[in-house]
């Protein structure tokens, strides 16, 4: 069947917009079913009333009045006028009304066809959607830090007061240019135009980017970069929000403290390094038996320094996370295997744990003791592979130092320098509030398990530093 | 048997080292500053190794940019850096390629061992 086969009511029944015909006096001679739907009325109650007398009077609506019987009657057709009013039957609607003259061979008088479409959510929705951007854009010249927000192809919007003020420009100079145009392209910079073009299409914000230049009127400035992809409530538009933060006192606040840390760094790890010195030339002219002696008080020294180093890279309050701290330790003692130690190697587990800085002193002296322990003792044939773990167990931390070496020998006459190592065990166990756990007597190897306390941790948690 | 030259600032630290390297049977030559050390890297004097602090009196990272002027002076030379300061990857950075960093304080074991090392290479 061929369009043209199709009869005009069969059409005018099937379309979605409510369409009704209007004589001269503008009484209503027919309606579709999508109006007697949209309207929730009849064919009865409609046909011969005049529109305005419809429904209880609900269509005598002035700006109605004014299409019908000042607009219509100069001109053929009328599209798009728009209709806000509140009808008792289906509540307040915005009504979209195309309007045009039909005439009959032999009828100079014609007919008005009014087709109405409602379009109230749609307006709704612009509405709601330009509050929104009102809204945006009084939050945009709130907020101190400068800001702008981007169209998906990284032109400029709109550009907050505090970003205009700071960069000296206006918003005409802004608005439609990319960010890498402005002032003297200081924002031109590869990394930030690759991280930007990801916000939108893969929805990947970017915190703190810096950017350090020299800008006109400003100087030289440190600026961090964040942006986020934002969108707006019933429109699939997103849009890019792009704040500058100034950092450029807190940058040098950090440089300094930077500066101090590494002046006090330098100092304490020289007269460090002169105490190891001054045992170091001790060592050389004393008697064999006593240099071992000398080499462990030098292990002892480097676990404090390594230490230091986790410390002075923190702020107060900070906490020293554990296994960072078990690795450095790890490190200086495999660097001291040389000669005939060099077969023994050390390995490290440890869970992401943290102690306090108080606490990580006597914990750090104490693995450096067991593991020094196990070098002295455990491979007499200068071979074997020794393990320090921590883990939490429970409420506690366990710290475990393992050997594959010879076993302890029970002798029960240890030399002057073991029963000092013990005790400096047993001291730096008791310091800590922890125990040893007994552990079987094994055929090879050695295994020294302790647990301590959780609360090596400070209470309120703090944040983590790391190697 | 090898020549070490060593740099550093501090007159104990620098005595303590090069005997220190000594004890292992090397040779040694000594400069308190960048100047004194390049002296030596163009002199004919033969050198295997350098040994610099990298916190040379008033240059925080000194011993990097002495290394580099060495490096390109005597591609050959090996190099082993120290600091008492925390070396972050900034640092790490500026360091001349397949070069160590053996942190203060070292003893005469971790220093004699990170040499050994060095010149076996």
């Amino acid at each position: 069947m061929a369009v043209s086969d199709i009869a005009a009511s069969d059409i005018v029944e099937t379309v979605p917009s409510a369409l009704i015909v209007l004589d001269r006096n503008l009484n209503i001679t027919s309606a579709n079913r999508a109006f007697y739907q949209m309207f929730r009325t009849s064919a009865d109650e409609t046909e011969g009333c005049l529109i305005y007398d419809l429904g209880n009077r609900q269509w005598d609506i002035p700006a109605l009045r004014t299409l019908l019987e000042s607009v219509i009657p100069h001109r053929a057709s009328v599209e798009g006028f728009e209709v806000e009013h509140d009808f008792p039957t289906i509540g307040r609607r915005t009504m979209l009304v195309n309007a045009r003259k039909i005439f009959r061979p032999g009828d100079h008088d014609g007919f008005i066809l009014l087709a109405i479409e409602d379009v109230s959510e749609e307006r709704a929705a612009r509405k709601e959607s330009k509050r929104n951007w009102q809204l945006t854009q009084s939050i945009v010249d709130t907020i101190r830090d400068p800001l702008v927000v981007l169209e998906n192809d990284m032109t400029i919007v709109t550009a907050s007061k505090a970003f205009l003020t700071m960069f000296g420009i206006t918003a005409a100079e802004t608005h439609g240019r990319r960010v890498s145009e402005l002032g003297q392209h200081q924002w031109d910079v590869p990394a930030l135009r690759h991280l930007l073009e990801k916000v939108l299409p893969e929805n990947k914000p970017i915190e703190g980017f810096e950017i350090e230049d020299d800008f006109p009127g400003l100087g030289r400035r440190v600026f961090n970069l964040n942006a986020r992809k934002v969108s707006q409530p019933g429109n699939n538009a997103h849009r890019m929000l792009l704040v500058f933060e100034d950092i450029t006192d807190r940058k040098q606040r950090e440089r300094d403290a930077l500066s101090l840390t590494n002046e006090i760094s330098h100092r304490i790890k020289n007269n460090l390094q002169v105490i190891v010195g001054l045992i170091a030339y001790e060592a050389k002219w004393t008697a064999a038996p006593c240099v071992q002696g000398y080499k462990v008080m030098q292990a002892r020294i480097g676990a404090i320094a390594q230490l230091y180093d986790l410390i002075s890279q923190s702020s107060r309050g900070r906490t020293v996370a554990v296994d960072s701290y078990l690795r450095e330790i790890a490190k200086a003692l495999s660097a001291s295997l040389i000669g005939n130690m060099s077969g023994i190697d050390i390995e490290v587990k440890g869970e992401p744990l943290e102690i306090d800085p108080d606490r990580a002193v006597p914990f750090g002296l104490l693995v450096n003791e067991l593991a020094t322990n196990a070098i002295k003792h455990a491979f007499p044939h200068g071979t074997g592979h020794i393990m320090l773990c921590v883990e939490q167990v429970g409420d506690q931390i366990e710290l475990v130092v393992a050997d594959d070496g010879v076993g302890m020998k029970d002798t029960g006459s240890a030399k002057v320098s073991e029963k000092r190592g013990s005790d400096y065990v047993a001291i730096f166990v008791r310091q800590l509030g922890g125990t040893i756990v007994p552990s079987k007597r094994e055929l090879t190897g050695t295994t020294v398990r302790i647990r301590l306390p959780l609360l090596l941790v400070p209470p309120g948690g703090a944040e983590r530093v790391a190697a | 048997m090898a020549v070490i030259l060593i740099v550093e600032d501090e007159v104990f630290i620098r005595e303590t080292a090069e005997m220190m390297i000594q004890d292992s049977g090397h040779h040694t030559l000594s400069a308190s500053d960048v100047n004194e050390a390049l002296s030596f890297l163009r002199s004919s004097q033969h050198i295997d190794a350098l040994f610099t602090d990298i916190y040379l009196k008033t240059l925080f990272l000194g011993g990097c940019d002495l290394a580099r002027q060495a490096i390109k002076l005597r591609p050959k030379l090996r190099v082993l850096y120290t600091t008492g300061n925390y070396v972050n990857d900034k640092m790490k950075a500026l360091f001349v390629e397949g070069t160590q960093c053996l942190p203060k304080p070292y003893t005469q074991y971790q220093l004699q061992g990170c040499l050994a090392a060095l010149l076996a290479a």
